[in-house]
This record gives structure tokens, C-alpha cells and sequence, in this order.
């Protein structure tokens, strides 16, 4: 498209290396790297989990969503704030308290088990996989519509694909965990700002959300489908009751009646057990701090997908209204409805911004994609980089080399994902799963939620789980999930499709259930006393609160003296 | 919470069930959304207000049915018991006195490890016993200027030669000494001194102990029932301090860890000092629970440096409970009581239980404090209704039960049950406040 | 001046002040017993809220599948209940309740851990 959007876009990345090479480590120790030396405040540390939580699959996924199938759509978005419930209520002090580096090094030494680490090594890597393929995905299709045209002879999905993975590995490469935690929080707040803005304007357009709703729940649903090689628009048969079409305002336009359920479960459960979200814990100073910070983020992310509801409801509104004075929407377009929902956000910025609005908002859609998979490639370096390489490769491993094995893996990971993205073809699965980047990223937190958040709660809530047992309930929680999920895409989104797509509800009591019977035949770590004093004893936070203070005191006393 | 809340949500659900089935399934054509919700609504609010009252039930009748249970407690022996007052007798009680003051002295000149000891009030002499009465006489002014620094600050003074005693008469055989003020709620009254006749002071701790002591009991005499009551409370606490038996044991227990794990004997040093003190400082009628269970964990975290496996310490405390206030120093004494009479003499231990719970809508806080060892024989439970008070100085129920009764007049419930698995259960119902 | 407060750093100490030197050291330990104690706690706190959690989240898709004016009633404008609850309520109670879980954890912690009695006694302590 225009050279202005590609200079802008330049431009704000080469801010961001820049960003990230001022704030690098000095020293580049292991714990450094990982974890920026855990003073980091609670707000700052609330932005840079939105902007490590807000990927694609938020920031164009759910106005997708909620483009393409109107109140069941925003299911998804509810899906994803929920998450941080659980999150709060189970995970974030305990989590923060017990300090380690990752949640295998956590499982690893609550459980006393090398083996439990090394199965959470192989858990977390799949879901790491599993999210960073779909936020490759994401940024492919921004590309193709943002730039248009490939370089040196890929597909402008491919360019995407490739230029936002290299670009995001050298960053992390460089830059390590400070440098993402302050690139994370800036991100988080400038994609913020894109989707206010864009809220704004349309707002000030004279835009009525209840109005939109209301007409838009006049006429049955109907979305582009390409039957015999055209484009046309197909009413979509409700899926609570298959006699009557669906409504942009009434459920039944994406899920039948356990659909809804088995989604909302499988996001709820699958946040608590994202390894890039649970490794920012590790950055809070005190336990209460990373309680206060989920606290922030779940405010944040109130605003975030409520302005994202607004978005996709009012692109469902105003794009087709909007198609007679601008041309370019016809080949984007059949009758008014976008043939990718996720283009929604983008079209509506360049609607009512030109192209700097369409520049603004697709910068913000990359900035949600890059530091999604910063925080992903990091968290992926720290479970190579410390829990494989230090541990079991290299135990006498200088912190060097531990820094430099982690690198190493950023780009092993980077590489693979991309190679998957570009395996895959959007627009030949739009067809099956509408707004396919909200769709793939639901299968990392299957997993999640099915293999690592059952025995990642038990570990911080029951003292009778054993290493055995977590060893178990993994496996039994990730191989259900991924069979399930595999049987699912062979019978497609429907009936009983529904449930094996979004397999938490089944997975997860299963992992529960075979933990439980599991440890019940073994014995548990010795030393459990130690342990639960500090997962759940406050002593370490009383203590850094009273070192504070007393800097505090002792800054303002000398200042007072002169 | 159980005890209250789940009927009441049982008894909403049931009044929604029924709105629904008058309002939606038999009316023909059913009643609007609006005003169904509406009649939900009223009909919960109206339970929910008129709940607590329900299960409460008119007073006489609850009246009647404690007494009853009350008489029920006294045939079978074992059973709930409403603990009755007892009296002590101390010389100051009755006030700043030469009477009393001379009879204390004799009480206490041996144990407070001096060679003279008086009492003075802010003018003169009251009482002096041992070396150098001959010019210290009863009824003399204050010759020492010590003294009238002690009167004047209200702060215990250590003096340690004779020139600075200032004892004008020439040929005084005292030389040290340790003045420490008698206050009634910190207007100080009088002294106690404590003299040597060598360089060396008396302990000053103990000293000031005593004093404490003294001044509440000078205290006692000027306050109201309910004021006296606490005092009473506070007295005992300090006595369980001073108590050989728990003090001796517990700086036992830290001088053998001193050697094989000093920083635990850190920590139980400073937990004994926190348990010291909490009971000084408490000046109010009533504390936050959240207070009373510190007073509490500390007190166990001692004993069970002291017992080791064999007492094990269970609690079960509701998030709610925690900012309810409850009347101070009364919990303690109860868990002092499981420990002392219940697990002390079991040779393989057993589990002190604290349960403490709020329920929101009748308004109680319940507190239970039950132990699973030798249990309350018949004859003891026999006495602690007949009202004799407890030896080893334990705070007594019945003072617990009196000031119970001051501070809520009939709305509390006090019970001991030895339930028939073994142990003794304590149970203490008070409005929430 | 009596408990002149823990974090004066004085060398030296007035005898009135008890054991000043353990008081700085502070009580940076926590027993096992105490901690198992609002370990409990905690977690019927958690599982409390998570339940209330639940049924909101679950009574949405219920609702929707059981009462007719849940999906077909209009509160604002266009918008049904069940479309006001997910664009926007949820959000809120969301928040509201994990600012509610939050606050009430950290309170326990507070007291059940720790020491409770040096604040309050800062002030008490001091009869200047």
C-alpha cells in the first residue's frame, strides 16, 4: 500500500530495537536475562502481561469474532479476561512467593522431580508452539493487507510471516526480559491507545452501539462463503436451532448449546497455565504485588475487550454502509460483509482515518503479534536456557553459556513456528473455522488448561500431590487434549465437534482425577513443611517490604539532614 | 456459617421456585417479567431480614430452653455448664493504705531479692521493712531525691551508689537501690522501692513486675465492674508470665536450641517477647479477632517448641472472623487450658483445634476451642460450675464467663462438653460487635 | 519514648525498650502451623469466589438456553440482557471481584501471618 504506512512501521520498529538495546542488561547473568531483577512496579508489570496476553488473537481475533457471529463472539472475549480469575484466585502469590524461574522449574522443585520438569519442559513447549503459530498467522494477514506485496519473491503472507519473526527474534535475542518488560508495557499501552482512538472516532461518527445492535439483529446473519469458486453470502442456520438463522444479537451464530460452555472452560482454565503469562509473575517484587497486578490486568482487559466488542460490532455496522463511497472495499468485501472478519479492525481505521488510521491500527495489530511472541520466545528460552540446558545438558554451565543456549532456542522456536505458519493457508481454513486466528489460539489453551493448570493448582493448593502423580496427570491431561482435538478437526465445529475442539472440560477433570489417584498411591516430598512456608508464608514479602521502607527511610532522612 | 446461611439459601430457593411455578406456570397467561421479579425479590428481602430473628425465636423461649439445657448439663454431669464468678483476695485491692501497704510489704519483701523494701505514696512513707527502718520510719516524708525523680517521670530508676540514693541520715546501711513507680492508668501514685546493701541493684525485671502487678491491683480498687473484670484478666496473664512453669520451660526449651539450631531459638526468643508483650499493652474492652489469634499462634508456637511432635496445633479460621471483634484475653486462656489440662499428661500428644467462624446473618461469631486428650474429669468439670478457681494460674473461666456477662449480659453462650470420643470441647457464641 | 519505633536505627538502647535488638531484627520467619493455618484459610477463600465466579460465568450460557427474555428481552437500545452482560457486565464483575478477592486475601495474610501487634503499639507505646 502506501510507503508512508511501511516508513511508519519501520520507523516504530527500529524504536523498539532501540528501546530494547538502551534498557539491555548490563550484566548479562542468567536472572538478569530472565526475569529483569524482579523490581518492577505492579502497573508496569500489569501492562507488560496485557501486552504479552493481547496477541492477535485479541486485538483482531475478537472484533472478528464478534464481526462474523455477532453475541457469540464475544464469547471469546469474555473467555479471555476470565482467565485471569482463576489466575488471581489460585496461582499469582504462591506462584511469586515459591520463585523460581518457570513453571517447570516451579513443578520441578515443589514436586522434588526431574522427571515432572522435564515432562513441563515438553507440555510448555507444545503450548508455546501452539500460541506463536496462529500470531504468525495474525501477522501474515496484517501484512497482506497492510503492505500488499511481497519481497524477494514470497507471498505478501509469507513476507508477514518472515519479516515479524525475524524482527521479534533479533529484539528478544538482544534484549532479554528487562528490555521486553518495559518494550512490553510501552506496547500494551500503544495498542491501547490504537483501539481508544479508533473507539473515539467511530463514537464521535454518530455511531449508536444499542442502535447498531438493534438493527443489525433485524436481519438473519449471513456471511461470505465460496461456493463453486464464487463469493456469495450464505444465512447462517443458527446453532441452537438449525430451523431458523441466526441473529447478530441472539446466541446460536457460532455455538450449539455446549459450545458456549466448553469454550468458556477452555479459556478460564487455559490462563493459568500459559507459561509466558505465569513467568511475568516472577517479576513482581512480593506476592501481594503479582495479586495486585492480576487485579490491574483484569481492569485493563475489561477496557481492552469492551472497546473490542464496540469495534467489531460497529465494523459489522458501518462497513456496509460505508462500501458505496469507498472503492477499495469491493475487493474486500461481497455485499458489504468483509470475506476475512479479521480485517475488520483495519478497515475500519483506514474508514475513518485514511491511511495513517489503517498504518495506526495495523501497527498496533503487529505490536499485539510482536509482543506476544516476545513473551513467548522468552519464556520458551528460560524453560530451554534453564530448566533443559543448565540442568541437564550442561550442569556446570557459566551463565554465558546458560544466556547463550537460551538464544539459541529463541531461534529454534522462532524458526519452527514460522515454518508452521507458513505451512498453513488462512483463507483455506476460513472456510472451516471463521476468525481462525481466535480459533487456533483456543488449541494452545487447551493445552494449557488441560495438562499444566490442573497439576499447576494442585502443587499450590493440596499438600498430597506427589511427583508421580503430576507426571501423570500431565500426560493424561495433554495426550486427552491433543486426541480429542485431533478427532475434533476430522468432524469439523459442530455437535460433538464442539466439545472435542475446546476439550478442557473433559481433560482437565481427567488430569485432576488421575493426579489424585495417582499421588494417593505414592508418598509426597519430604520436606513439605519447608516448602509450604514458602509458597504460602509471607515472611520473604514482610522482609522486602521492611528493606523497602527502610531505604525509603533512610533516602528521606538524608535528604531531610541536607 | 453452616448453621445459618444454608437454610436461608435454601429457604430463597424454594421462595423462587414457588414465585415461578404461582407466576409462570399456572397463570394462564403468566404474570411479566418485571413483576415476577419484583415479587422474587420482596420475598427474599423479606426472608433474609426476617431470618435472623426466626432463629432466634422469642426470647422467653430461649430462655426457658437454656435453662433447660443448663439443667440437663447438671443431671448428666458432662454437659454444657455456665461458669460462676469467684472472688481473690489481694492487701491493695482496697487501696493505698498503711495497712495495706505494711501487709503487702511482709507479703513480698522475700521474693523480690532486696534486703529493704518500701512503699511510698507521693508524699510519704507508707510501709518499710528490713535494715535502715530505724530512720526510715513509717509516716516520714520522702527524703530521697531519687524519689521525687521517679514520681516526677513515672519511670523506674536504677540507683547504684549511695551518694546518689540520697539518704541524708549519715550512717544508712543502704547503698543500691531500684525505685519503680505504682501507677493507676499512668497517674503514678506511689513507689516501690527495692534495696541492697551492696553495690550490686536488685533485678530490675522482677521489680517492675511486682510493680505491675501492684499498680493493677490499686487500680482494681478504683474501677467499675466490668473495667475490674479485664484488669483481672491482664492480672492473670501477667501471673501466667511470671509463672515459673511456662517461663522456666520455655527459656529452657530456647537455651537447648540455642546450641543445635540457634536461629530457632532466635525466633522463639522473639516470640516469647511478643507474648510478653501483648497482655501488657491491651487497654481496651474488646480486640479484633485477627489480634487475640496473634496473642494465641504465639502462645502455641512456644508450647510447641516445648512439646515438639507430641502437641500438634490445628486451625480453622473463617476470612470473615478475622476483623469480628471479641473481648480481649479470651481466647488464649482457653487453648492455655486444652494444652495444660488436656494434652500435658497424654504421653503421645494430640491436636489442639481452633475454629473460629462468623456467621453474617444471625450475627455471631463462634469460637471453638476443643483438644482431643485426657478430657475434663466429672469431678473438675464439678468444680469449674461450682465456680472454685483454676490453679498454675491460668486465666479462670470463670473470669472469662463473668466478663462475658458484663459485656453482653445474656447474648453470649459459654459451654464445656467432654464429648464421648475423649477431649473437651470449649464453644464461645457472642454477638458479633 | 517508649517503643520510639523498630526501624530506629539507634545504637545503643534504652533498657525500657525491652530487647530493642530483637525488634530490629524483625520477624522475618513464619511458623509451619501458621502458615498451614492461613494456607486454610486462603483457600476457602479462593474457592469461595471461585464458585461465585463460576456460577456467573455458567449461569450465562444457562440462561441462554432455559429463559426466553435472557436473549430476546431488550434492556438498552437493541441490546438484550444476555448481550449487555457479555459486551460489558461481565467485565465488570470480573473486576469486582477480583479487587474483593484480592484485597480479602492480602487482609488475611495480613493477620493471620506476621506480627499484628507493632503498628498499633507505635502509638499506644508512646505516652509523650
Amino acid at each position: 500500500m502506501s510507503t508512508a504506512t511501511v516508513v511508519a512501521l519501520a520507523v516504530l520498529l527500529l524504536g523498539l530495537a532501540g528501546l530494547a538495546l538502551v534498557t539491555r542488561p548490563r550484566g548479562a547473568s542468567t536472572l538478569e536475562f530472565y526475569l529483569a531483577g524482579r523490581q518492577v512496579g505492579v502497573v508496569t508489570n500489569a501492562c507488560a502481561i496485557c501486552g504479552d496476553y493481547f496477541s492477535a488473537a485479541s486485538f483482531l481475533g475478537v472484533a472478528a469474532a464478534v464481526y462474523a457471529s455477532g453475541l457469540d463472539g464475544i464469547w471469546y472475549a469474555t473467555g479471555f479476561a476470565a482467565g485471569f480469575v482463576p489466575v488471581l484466585l489460585f496461582v499469582a502469590a504462591p506462584l511469586r512467593r515459591f520463585g523460581e524461574f518457570s513453571i517447570p522449574d516451579f513443578l520441578g522443585r515443589r514436586l522434588d522431580s526431574d522427571r515432572v520438569r522435564l515432562i513441563s519442559v515438553t507440555v510448555v513447549q507444545l503450548i508455546i508452539l501452539s500460541y506463536l503459530v496462529p500470531q504468525a498467522v495474525g501477522s501474515g494477514i496484517t501484512w497482506e493487507l497492510l503492505v500488499g506485496q511481497g519481497i524477494a519473491g514470497l507471498t505478501p503472507y509469507a513476507t508477514g510471516v518472515v519479516v515479524s519473526t525475524v524482527a521479534i527474534t533479533a529484539l528478544v535475542v538482544l534484549g532479554g526480559m528487562r528490555g521486553t518488560t518495559w518494550t512490553q508495557a510501552v506496547q500494551f499501552l500503544l495498542l491501547l491507545s490504537a483501539f481508544v482512538w479508533l473507539a473515539v472516532v467511530v463514537l464521535a461518527s454518530g455511531f449508536s452501539y444499542p442502535d447498531a445492535v438493534a438493527d443489525l439483529t433485524a436481519e438473519p446473519l449471513a456471511n461470505p462463503t465460496q461456493v463453486d469458486g464464487e463469493w456469495r453470502l450464505e444465512a447462517d442456520a443458527s446453532r441452537l436451532d438449525p430451523d431458523h438463522s441466526s441473529y447478530f444479537g441472539q446466541p446460536g451464530g457460532r455455538y450449539g448449546p455446549l459450545g458456549q460452555l466448553t469454550l468458556i472452560v477452555t479459556l478460564v482454565m487455559g490462563t493459568a497455565g500459559l507459561p509466558h503469562i505465569m513467568n511475568r509473575y516472577f517479576t513482581s517484587p512480593t506476592g501481594t504485588a503479582a495479586r495486585m497486578t492480576t487485579v490491574w490486568v483484569l481492569g485493563f482487559a475489561g477496557v481492552f475487550y469492551a472497546l473490542a466488542v464496540l469495534l467489531g460490532t460497529a465494523a459489522r455496522s458501518l462497513i456496509s454502509k460505508a462500501v458505496p463511497e469507498q472503492p477499495w472495499l469491493a475487493e474486500l468485501t461481497v455485499d458489504g460483509v468483509l470475506r476475512v472478519p479479521e480485517h475488520a479492525p483495519l478497515v475500519l481505521g483506514r474508514i475513518f482515518g485514511g491511511e495513517a488510521g489503517l498504518g495506526f491500527v495495523a501497527i498496533g495489530a503487529l505490536i499485539a503479534v510482536l509482543s506476544t511472541i516476545a513473551g513467548l520466545l522468552l519464556a520458551s528460552a528460560a524453560s530451554w536456557g534453564h530448566d533443559v540446558y543448565e540442568r541437564h545438558i550442561n550442569p556446570r554451565a557459566t551463565q554465558q553459556q546458560a544466556v547463550r543456549a537460551g538464544r539459541v532456542a529463541v531461534v529454534v522456536v522462532a524458526v519452527l513456528s514460522a515454518g508452521f505458519a507458513l505451512g498453513l493457508r488462512p483463507d483455506s481454513l476460513t472456510a472451516l473455522f471463521p476468525s481462525i486466528v481466535a480459533t487456533m489460539v483456543t488449541w494452545a489453551f487447551a493445552l494449557a488448561g488441560s495438562a499444566l493448570a490442573p497439576v499447576f493448582i494442585l502443587a499450590i493448593w493440596w499438600r498430597g500431590i506427589t511427583a508421580h502423580g503430576a507426571g501423570a496427570g500431565m500426560i493424561t491431561g495433554a495426550v486427552t487434549a491433543i486426541g480429542m482435538f485431533a478427532a475434533g478437526t476430522t468432524i469439523g465445529d459442530r455437535g460433538a465437534g464442539e466439545l472435542l475442539l475446546t476439550p478442557t472440560i473433559i481433560a482437565a477433570p481427567l488430569a485432576v482425577a488421575v493426579t489424585v489417584v495417582v499421588s494417593l498411591r505414592t508418598r509426597p516430598p519430604a520436606d513439605l513443611d519447608r516448602l509450604w512456608l514458602k509458597l504460602h508464608g509471607t515472611a520473604a514479602d514482610r522482609r522486602a517490604v521492611r528493606l523497602a521502607r527502610l531505604t525509603i527511610a533512610g533516602v528521606a532522612e538524608k535528604g531531610g539532614k541536607r | 456459617m453452616s448453621q445459618g446461611s444454608l437454610p436461608l439459601a435454601g429457604a430463597v430457593t424454594l421462595g423462587w421456585g414457588i414465585v415461578y411455578l404461582v407466576t409462570q406456570v399456572l397463570p394462564d397467561p403468566p404474570l411479566g417479567v418485571g413483576p415476577t421479579v419484583l415479587v422474587g425479590l420482596g420475598l427474599t428481602l423479606v426472608l433474609t431480614i426476617g431470618y435472623p430473628s426466626a432463629l432466634r425465636g422469642p426470647r422467653k423461649a430461649r430462655q426457658s430452653s437454656r435453662q433447660a439445657r443448663r439443667q440437663a448439663g447438671r443431671q448428666s454431669g458432662r454437659q454444657g455448664r455456665t461458669i460462676a464468678a469467684v472472688g481473690r483476695s489481694m492487701p491493695l485491692r482496697s487501696g493505698l493504705t498503711t495497712e495495706a501497704a505494711r501487709r503487702t510489704i511482709a507479703l513480698l519483701q522475700p521474693l523480690l531479692g532486696g534486703d529493704s523494701v518500701a512503699i511510698t505514696d507521693r508524699e510519704r512513707v507508707l510501709a518499710f521493712a528490713g535494715p535502715g527502718s530505724d530512720h526510715h520510719t513509717v509516716g516520714d516524708p520522702l527524703q530521697t531525691e531519687s524519689a521525687a525523680r521517679v514520681l516526677g517521670r513515672g519511670k523506674t530508676s536504677v540507683v547504684r551508689n549511695k551518694k546518689k540514693l540520697g539518704c541524708p541520715h549519715p550512717e544508712c546501711p543502704l547503698h543500691s537501690a531500684v525505685i519503680t513507680p505504682l501507677a493507676i492508668d499512668k497517674r503514678v501514685v506511689g513507689t516501690l522501692k527495692v534495696y541492697r546493701l551492696d553495690e550490686i541493684p536488685p533485678p530490675r525485671d522482677l521489680v517492675e513486675g511486682v510493680a505491675g502487678i501492684l499498680s493493677l491491683h490499686l487500680e482494681l480498687s478504683e474501677l467499675d465492674r466490668e473495667r475490674k473484670l479485664r484488669v483481672d484478666a491482664k492480672l492473670d496473664a501477667l501471673r501466667a508470665q511470671i509463672n515459673p512453669h511456662f517461663l522456666f520451660n520455655t527459656l529452657n526449651t530456647i537455651a537447648s536450641k540455642a546450641r543445635t539450631d540457634p536461629e530457632e531459638a532466635r525466633r522463639l526468643l522473639l516470640r516469647l517477647s511478643d507474648f510478653f508483650r501483648y497482655a501488657v499493652r491491651q487497654d481496651r474492652h474488646l480486640v479484633e479477632f485477627g489480634q487475640e489469634y496473634f496473642f494465641v499462634r504465639t502462645y502455641l508456637s512456644l508450647e510447641q517448641a516445648r512439646y515438639g511432635d507430641r502437641l500438634r496445633v490445628r486451625y480453622d479460621v473463617d476470612p470473615q472472623v478475622l476483623t469480628a471483634h471479641v473481648p480481649v484475653l479470651t481466647i488464649q486462656p482457653l487453648v492455655e487450658n486444652a494444652v495444660k489440662h488436656g494434652l500435658a499428661d497424654k504421653v503421645d500428644g494430640g491436636t489442639v483445634r481452633l475454629k473460629a467462624r462468623v456467621d453474617p446473618l444471625t450475627r455471631t461469631t463462634s469460637i471453638r476451642v476443643s483438644d482431643d486428650g485426657v478430657g475434663i474429669a466429672p469431678a473438675v468439670l464439678e468444680r469449674l460450675a461450682s465456680g472454685e478457681t483454676t490453679e498454675n494460674g491460668g486465666v479462670g473461666l470463670s473470669n472469662i464467663s463473668q466478663r462475658l456477662e458484663a459485656l453482653y449480659g445474656e447474648r453470649y453462650r459459654l459451654d464445656i462438653h467432654a464429648p464421648d470420643g475423649g477431649g473437651t470441647v470449649v464453644d464461645l457464641h457472642i454477638p458479633v460487635g | 519514648m517508649r517503643d520510639a519505633g523498630h526501624f530506629d536505627a539507634r545504637p545503643g538502647f534504652d533498657p525500657d525498650d525491652g530487647d530493642p535488638v530483637l525488634s530490629e531484627i524483625g520477624d522475618d520467619y513464619d511458623m509451619p502451623t501458621d502458615v498451614d493455618a492461613s494456607f486454610r484459610t486462603l483457600r476457602r477463600v479462593a474457592a469461595g469466589h471461585f464458585l461465585v465466579f463460576l456460577g456467573v460465568v455458567v449461569a450465562v450460557p444457562v440462561l441462554t438456553l432455559t429463559v426466553d427474555w435472557w436473549s430476546a428481552g431488550r434492556l438498552i437500545g437493541g441490546m438484550s440482557p444476555s448481550f449487555v452482560m457479555a459486551a460489558f457486565g461481565l467485565y465488570l464483575f470480573f473486576f469486582a471481584l477480583s479487587a474483593a478477592a484480592a484485597t480479602l486475601s492480602n487482609a488475611v495474610e495480613e493477620r493471620m501471618l506476621g506480627e499484628q501487634e507493632r503498628e498499633p503499639a507505635e502509638h499506644h507505646g508512646d505516652p509523650a
